[in-house]
């Protein structure tokens, strides 16, 4: 089941190749939109009353003599995930219809292969699967943004390959470490755990988290972080986003924002909270301290950005700033916002990188000092520009609200100070709080990002969207044959004073109507009513999360019921293919 | 190597030519053609030079052979002789090629390996 | 980093045993161990309010799609808002003054375990109480009405533009349902933000005008300045009560309600004391209060329709219905009320003087707005929460009638709305209905006697007095009261009366349409002639600006509104006077108290009342104690207050600067509610003849009137005042700009920084590499010279190692 999910778009990567350009996007198409139709059938399947348990279990030996295997798994975590990935993929075909125009088969095979490998990412059940995926995501990605890109492409390429892969070699040293320390361990009859090399990242979970010490826990999760806060990406090591977003065309942009950066929230998800989950509570503090930097510091620079689609790179910052603030709060609120965040950045963003495409096709430039008021020009796409930037600014009834609100909530509840009596709790009950080391002063400065968020979003769609037309003059070098197009499209939404002679000329290259065409309609929409559902319904994920977040939380703070020796047998508790299970006696011995 | 010739059951006739003998008569051809190789500039004087070196190592494997009674070394001096026969007519059909390019034998005049 | 909120520890002095035995009490009841408070289902109908508006924007965005080019949208959506407004009525009439949730679905609701405090629930359900169906009453109805006109004001803009408009208008309606109707401070958050973006788009309506973007903006980000500590206290109150249900809340509060009641503020943790503080910024932010209110005179560049609605009397006084819904927390906190009646004071008088200095007249409105939502504060926090909803319903009423007459006037005047350009507008051809609407607004706003705004304001101002310790704010409020007359009616002796003239506007609105003189006039009943004319004026106003300034003057007519317009108009004329009438009409209820009138009434059975329903069930009892013969009634002010006193449960802050709680407060010996009556009227009617005198008498021309003569007395006063005393250019300086400057150092520091740095440590190895790099010479004896070497080294190496 989930093997197809990986085999369908790699074998339909070599249909591209095989068969002729001419056919090669709606190829595309159809294979994504195959591994759509798949990825639903395996959303039925999927037993979410079981969200912790890894369902469609599969396992394929590789390397035998070093534990090594291809197997695979999900929890409902993971389903969403690829969910998500799978709902990119036909829009992003979409998205490139009409701006991939040279070497057609090169691109769409590279885009479908590097949905297979970010599937693949969420299914390993095994560590070396896990890391071979998750490093391969970078070999499409850099063909993408160094074939495909704009002027600087070259430099964001190699910045974007080298600084995420020197991240993840300190992480895959870091994973090595755990294995080769599993290694070591005595053969543990229940657990599997010990007596020989495997990479099975269950049992590497448990032989990390219940025998390991506290500094070598933090060692690993300081490797690991090197390479997943990369990634995602933290403060001080995300200055190859922006550089990298701007570069990448359309579609490599909307899965960067909406599924490549996912995999390093969820690596600190899957191995952060689950391989070292002490070292995680230690440094959950000083993470916040990164992440709320982030947000401010993102959100600041997302000011002074003249680049719309910078911008939007740097929001990504701020964003995912509050996606891992969510993790840190190590409470059920903040894991279930952020890995709501995780989806809903990923529909929000995502859509606005598409509209900034869809703008780019039409007018070459994404400066807020060349074009603006487009609304007048183009009303649908200003409709969804406004909608998307609501969302993403988190406005009650869509969908980043209930993330943000629920990471923010997070962060305020988990202090260990509010049962201590902060402001007073001491005389007062403070039922809704919970463990945890960051505070309601987190959760306040974090907030402040809100404010920020607003202000730079509506700065943009103030210049851009609104304000009297503005368009670029200087592209009537791209052709002489703009006169008819604009001049027709323009005079339909008649009024629009500005378009007089020089609006014309700036829908020469593209051969696009003014407004936005059926089939980029077609790919904002589902994105679209995914935001409104999310915002308006989100019941059905946090019953869907609620399971292995409750897992994630019970890894990190064990209930107390179970210190006590012989219960381990809880419910849930050892299953041995659950990522976060398998708690048992010997987490006692070891803390 | 302190074991004598004679220990090892040698004729006596052969006692005025020791392993010691062959050694330094191999040493000798192989700095000869150190120096060569590094002094001259001409692409096959270097050439030979480095053949020298090549029949330097083939004698002293020969003589440990003997020396230790193994076949094994002799039969490596035969692989090597071939290899060597095969490999010059390689190296000269490429000094042939550069000459052609360069009209000139001078190893100086190809840098294109600089970093 | 706990316990370093300075601001708490000072309201949270170290306890004396005594009463640390008491937090014990406190420990021992809390909020887990209160029973739950039982659940009446609500009438499911009450579920239509808030799902007509949504049908009402689903069909007005069919419409966007289907291109339509008529006023289909704008009914659609008087019909829907019509709807809402008929199944609020129902709810009304069948409402029996308790308290009922209608549940809808759930919304954001997550569990972690079976625990009180385990469970985040914020369900779409909706709270029926009487504040919030007196609440609702008046938004629908007002949305209505304001639709209807909006048909006609918009009508040059028909297609895309009217669609939009109106599509925003219902989202506005839906949000404010929420906001009103959600049994939950998450459910009160979405509509928040939702009257927000809708403000947003409403404001910026006029897309195209840098100025209206730049207002839409504005206002967003003052009111999300606001939501951050709205939202910031959302969390809070979770954090302590385990619950964001009001009625999970107010029966978790019950204890400390007792404690406060008792004066032992001291008891009450911190914790709990700063909720209604965090809240209250919230309200701030949403109502204009006074470090938040810049954003509300600039959102006048909305269309007209919008600021009667949106800026004036409904989504204003959210912040108003915030805090009358968690009146219960404001209670329990020893600084929360004052710090709202005296932002709410400042507020009316700041916004008062910024608006007697002002031309615009729909400025003006804004800031009386500003002031009058000031008012409501206050009266909040001098405890009279029916005396601040009262006013409000009031104030909803007339402000609207207000606004929609200014809009008239910009509609028919070509934008223009400086009352030095026009004058004697009311006894115009055809203008008679917004002469005599805008009449009796000013009436009701200046406070003139036996008008709504008279009574509801005199509640406020004698409450003030009553209050311990509250009567500065009585004299700042009696203050603002004269100001308001005077600067309400020099708008009306400017423009409404006097000598017939007129100028028309700079800036037309409806330059965003060509065809709209046509329009409109093939709409009304207005002669060909005049048609023509108009249409002239129009081609005029393509040409040239510079010139049509000019060129106007002769060939410009204001066209008179239209039926819907006046239709309106003399609705909400109607409506404004009889808004008073409610002051002499019983509460709605059996058992409520009997004066005050029916908008009291109903407060009084909500959270507003200083007894949760919940807690106890002799309401009307209760309050007796607590505001003893407070109004007896419309027939007389009765002497019932004199022996009454103060209200026994008031912040012991207040109570103690009073001296002795016992004894009421008084307005220079005598006694407030009957005194307030006749100052009030004075003090309006000084105000009023001032600018009679100052505005009217003796005027010859509209640019010019005495009171200009009186300027320079004032010396930089007046104009610091027309400059809005330079609270923008503050802000500006104070937060804008040093922002806007860490912005972009931090923008560098990125590029050069930490981008460097990492540039660096990629430049490591090229370093390196560099530095070697001249060994690779290329040159094939140089290699062999290195071989030789190496091999030379190494042969030292082991004859030295093994030669030992």
């Amino acid at each position: 089941m989930l093997a197809s999910l990986i085999l369908i778009p790699l074998a339909v990567a070599l249909a591209i190749v095989v068969l002729p350009a001419a056919s090669a996007r709606a190829t595309a198409l159809l294979g994504t939109l195959a591994a759509a139709a798949m990825t639903v059938v395996a959303l039925v399947q999927f037993d979410w009353t079981q969200g912790a348990v890894m369902q469609f279990l599969a396992s394929v030996p590789w390397l035998p003599s070093l534990g090594i295997s291809l197997s695979f798994g999900a929890d409902s975590v993971s389903m969403l995930l690829i969910a998500l990935a799978a709902l990119l993929g036909p829009i992003c075909v979409l998205a490139s219809w009409t701006a991939i125009t040279e070497r057609v088969k090169t691109y769409y095979a590279w885009l479908l292969i590097l949905q297979a490998a970010m599937v693949g990412v969420f299914v390993a059940r095994d560590l070396i699967f896990f890391y071979i995926c998750f490093e391969f995501t970078l070999v499409p990605m850099y063909v993408l943004i160094s074939l495909y890109g704009s002027t600087n492409r070259k430099r964001a390429a190699t910045t974007f390959f080298l600084y995420t892969f020197t991240g993840s070699v300190i992480a895959l040293a870091g994973l090595a470490y755990v294995a080769w320390f599993n290694s070591t361990l005595p053969f543990d009859q229940m657990t599997g755990v010990g007596g020989s090399w495997t990479f099975d990242i269950s049992t590497l979970q448990t032989a990390a988290s219940n025998h390991m010490n506290l500094a070598q826990q933090s060692m690993v999760l300081l490797a690991l972080l090197c390479g997943f806060a990369v990634k995602v990406p933290l403060f001080p090591v995300h200055t190859w986003l922006p550089l990298a977003h701007t570069e990448a065309p359309t579609a490599g942009s909307v899965i960067l924002a909406g599924v490549l950066l996912k995999l390093g929230t969820y690596g600190i998800f899957r191995f952060g909270i689950g391989y070292t989950p002490d070292a995680f509570v230690a440094f959950a503090p000083y993470i916040a301290v990164l992440c709320i930097i982030g947000i401010l510091y993102g959100g600041l620079i997302c000011w002074v950005q003249t680049d719309v689609k910078k911008l939007v790179a740097y929001s990504s910052v701020a964003h995912l700033g509050f996606c891992v603030l969510g993790l840190a709060a190590l409470n059920h609120a903040g894991i279930q916002g952020s890995i709501l965040y995780m989806i809903n950045h990923g529909l929000s963003t995502g859509a606005l990188f598409l509209l900034i495409g869809f703008m780019y096709e039409r007018y070459h430039t994404r400066s807020m000092k060349e074009v603006g008021g487009l609304a007048a020009k183009m009303p649908v796409w200003a409709t969804f520009m406004v909608f998307f930037v609501m969302a993403s600014v988190g406005l009650p009834g869509l969908n980043g609200f209930v993330s943000e609100f629920l990471c923010m909530l997070g962060t305020f509840q988990a202090s260990d100070s509010w049962s201590l009596g902060l402001w007073g709790s001491e005389k007062a009950a403070t039922i809704g709080a919970t463990r945890g080391n960051l505070g309601p002063w987190y959760a306040a400065v974090a907030s402040t990002g809100v404010i920020i968020a607003a202000m730079y979003l509506l700065i943009m769609v103030g210049k851009v969207v609104f304000g009297p037309l503005k368009e670029p003059g200087g592209h009537d070098s791209h052709g002489s044959h703009g006169g008819s197009h604009g001049g027709s499209h323009g005079g339909s939404h008649g009024g629009s004073h500005g378009s007089n002679g020089h609006g014309a000329a700036a829908h020469g290259h593209s051969h696009l109507p003014a407004d936005l065409t059926a089939r980029e309609i077609t790919a904002l929409m589902p994105l679209a009513i995914a935001c409104l559902v999310f915002g308006l319904y989100p019941t059905p994920l946090f019953q869907a999360l609620k399971a292995p977040v409750n897992e994630a939380i019970a890894h990190v703070y064990p209930p107390p019921q179970l210190e006590t020796p012989g219960t381990e047998n809880q419910p849930g508790r050892n299953d041995p293919t659950g990522l976060i299970g398998s708690v048992g006696t010997a987490q006692e011995v070891s803390r | 190597m302190m074991t004598t010739l004679a220990q090892a059951g040698f004729p006596a006739a052969m006692h005025q030519i020791t392993l010691a003998h062959y050694l330094f008569i191999s040493g000798a051809m192989f700095m000869l053609g150190l120096i060569g190789f590094l002094t001259r500039r001409n692409l096959i004087i270097m050439f030979l030079c480095t053949e020298l070196m090549f029949q330097a190592a083939g004698l002293a494997l020969v003589a440990f052979s003997r020396f230790h009674m193994n076949m094994t070394g002799q039969s490596f001096v035969i692989f090597i002789v071939t290899v060597a026969a095969a490999e010059a007519a390689m190296a000269l059909a490429l000094v042939v090629l550069l000459f052609r390019k360069r009209e000139s034998l001078d190893a100086a005049e190809w840098q294109e390996m600089k970093g | 980093m706990p316990s370093a909120f300075l601001g708490v520890l000072v309201l949270n002095p170290a306890s004396s045993l005594d009463s640390m035995l008491d937090s014990m009490l406190v420990l021992a009841a809390t909020p887990a161990t209160v029973a739950k408070a039982p659940i009446i289902a609500g009438d499911p109908l009450a579920l239509l309010v808030p799902a007509l508006p949504i049908l009402g924007l689903i069909l007005c965005t069919l419409c966007a799609i289907f291109r339509v080019k008529s006023k289909l949208p704008a009914f659609l959506t008087v019909a829907c808002l019509a709807g809402a407004f008929v199944v609020t009525a129902k709810l009304f009439t069948g409402h029996d003054g308790g308290v009922s949730i209608a549940s809808g679905f759930q919304w954001m609701t997550l569990s972690w375990g079976e625990e009180p405090g385990q469970r985040f629930i914020a369900d779409f359900s909706l709270y029926l109480d009487s504040l919030t169906i007196l609440w609702m009453l008046f938004v629908t109805g007002l949305a209505t009405l304001i639709a209807l006109y909006a048909s006609e004001y918009m009508s040059h803009d028909v297609g895309l533009g009217y669609c939009r408009f109106f599509a925003a208008f219902n989202l506005f309606v839906f949000s404010m349902a929420c906001l009103v109707m959600g049994d939950n401070l998450l459910l009160l958050f979405l509509g928040w933000e939702g009257v927000g973006l809708c403000s947003y788009l409403l404001i910026g309506y006029f897309y195209k005008k840098p100025s209206a973007v730049a207002a839409a903006k504005k206002a967003f980000i003052m009111n999300r300045i606001g939501d951050v500590g709205l939202i910031l206290g959302v969390m809070l109150t979770f954090v302590h009560f385990g619950s964001i249900e009001y009625r999970e809340i107010f029966a978790a509060a019950q204890p400390y309600i007792d404690l406060a009641k008792a004066g032992k503020f001291s008891e009450i943790p911190a914790i709990v004391q700063l909720i209604p503080i965090l809240l209250a910024v919230g309200a701030f932010g949403k109502s204009a209060q006074l470090p938040l209110y810049v954003w509300l005179p600039d959102a006048m560049e909305g269309p007209t329709p919008v600021s009667a609605l949106i800026h004036a009397a409904t989504m204003v006084t959210a912040g108003v219905y915030l805090v009358a819904r968690t009146y219960p927390l404001f209670l329990l906190s020893e600084y929360a009320l004052p710090i709202v009646a005296w932002t709410g004071a400042l507020t009316a008088l700041v916004a008062a003087t910024i608006g007697m200095a002002q031309f615009d007249i729909k400025r003006i409105m804004a800031y009386s707005t500003v002031s009058q939502l000031g008012y409501m504060f206050a009266g909040l926090g001098v405890l009279t929460s029916t005396g601040a909803a009262f006013h409000v319903v009031t104030h909803a009423f007339f402000k609207a009638l207000l606004f929609l007459s200014c809009g008239a006037i910009m509609h028919g005047f070509a934008g223009q709305l400086d009352l030095r350009k026009l004058s004697g507008v009311g006894f115009m051809k055809g203008w008679g209905v917004v002469g005599l609407g805008m009449f009796v607004g000013c009436m009701n706003l200046a406070g003139f006697p036996f008008t709504a705004g008279y009574f509801s304001k005199d509640m406020i101002l004698a409450e003030a007095f009553v209050t311990p310790g509250m009567a500065p704010i009585g004299w700042i409020l009696l203050l603002t009261a004269g100001l308001t007359a005077y600067y309400t009616f020099r708008v009306f002796f400017r423009v409404v009366v006097g000598p017939m003239h007129y100028e028309p506007g700079d800036e037309l609105h409806h330059a965003e349409e060509d065809s709209h003189g046509h329009d409109h006039h093939g709409a009304s009943e207005a002669d060909a002639a005049h048609a023509a004319d108009a249409a002239h004026g129009h081609a005029h106003t393509h040409d040239d600006h510079a010139h049509h300034e000019h060129g106007h003057g002769a060939h410009f007519h204001p066209h008179a509104p239209g039926w819907a317009i006046n239709t309106v108009l003399a609705t909400l004329s109607v409506a404004s006077i009889a808004a008073a009438g409610l002051y002499f009409v019983k509460s709605p209820y059996e058992g409520g108290m009997a004066h005050g009138g029916a908008v009291p009434g109903m407060v009084e059975r909500s959270s507003a009342a200083f007894e949760t329903p919940f807690s106890h069930h002799g309401v009307g009892e209760s309050h007796e104690t607590i505001k003893e013969g407070g109004h007896e009634g419309a027939d007389g002010h009765a002497p019932a207050h004199a022996e009454g006193g103060a209200p026994s449960f008031v912040p012991t802050s207040i109570a103690k600067s009073q001296g002795e709680a016992a004894h009421a407060g008084s307005f220079l010996g005598w006694d407030p509610h009957k005194v307030m009556y006749y100052v009030s009227g004075v003090v309006g009617f000084v105000g009023i003849f001032i600018a009679f005198i100052l505005h009217y008498a003796g005027r010859r021309t509209a640019a010019t009137a005495r009171a200009d003569a009186l300027l320079p007395a004032f010396g930089p006063l007046a104009g610091w005042a027309q400059n809005k005393w330079y609270v923008d250019e503050l802000y500006d300086l104070v937060v804008r700009t040093p922002l806007w400057i860490v912005a972009n150092i931090f923008h560098l520091f990125d590029k050069i920084v930490i981008d460097g740095l990492v540039r660096l440590v990629g430049g490591i190895p090229r370093f390196i590499g560099g530095m070697v790099r001249p060994t690779q010479s290329g040159e094939l004896h140089g290699y062999a010279a290195g071989m030789a070497a190496g091999v030379a080294v190494l042969l030292f190496l082991v004859f030295m190692l093994t030669m030992r």
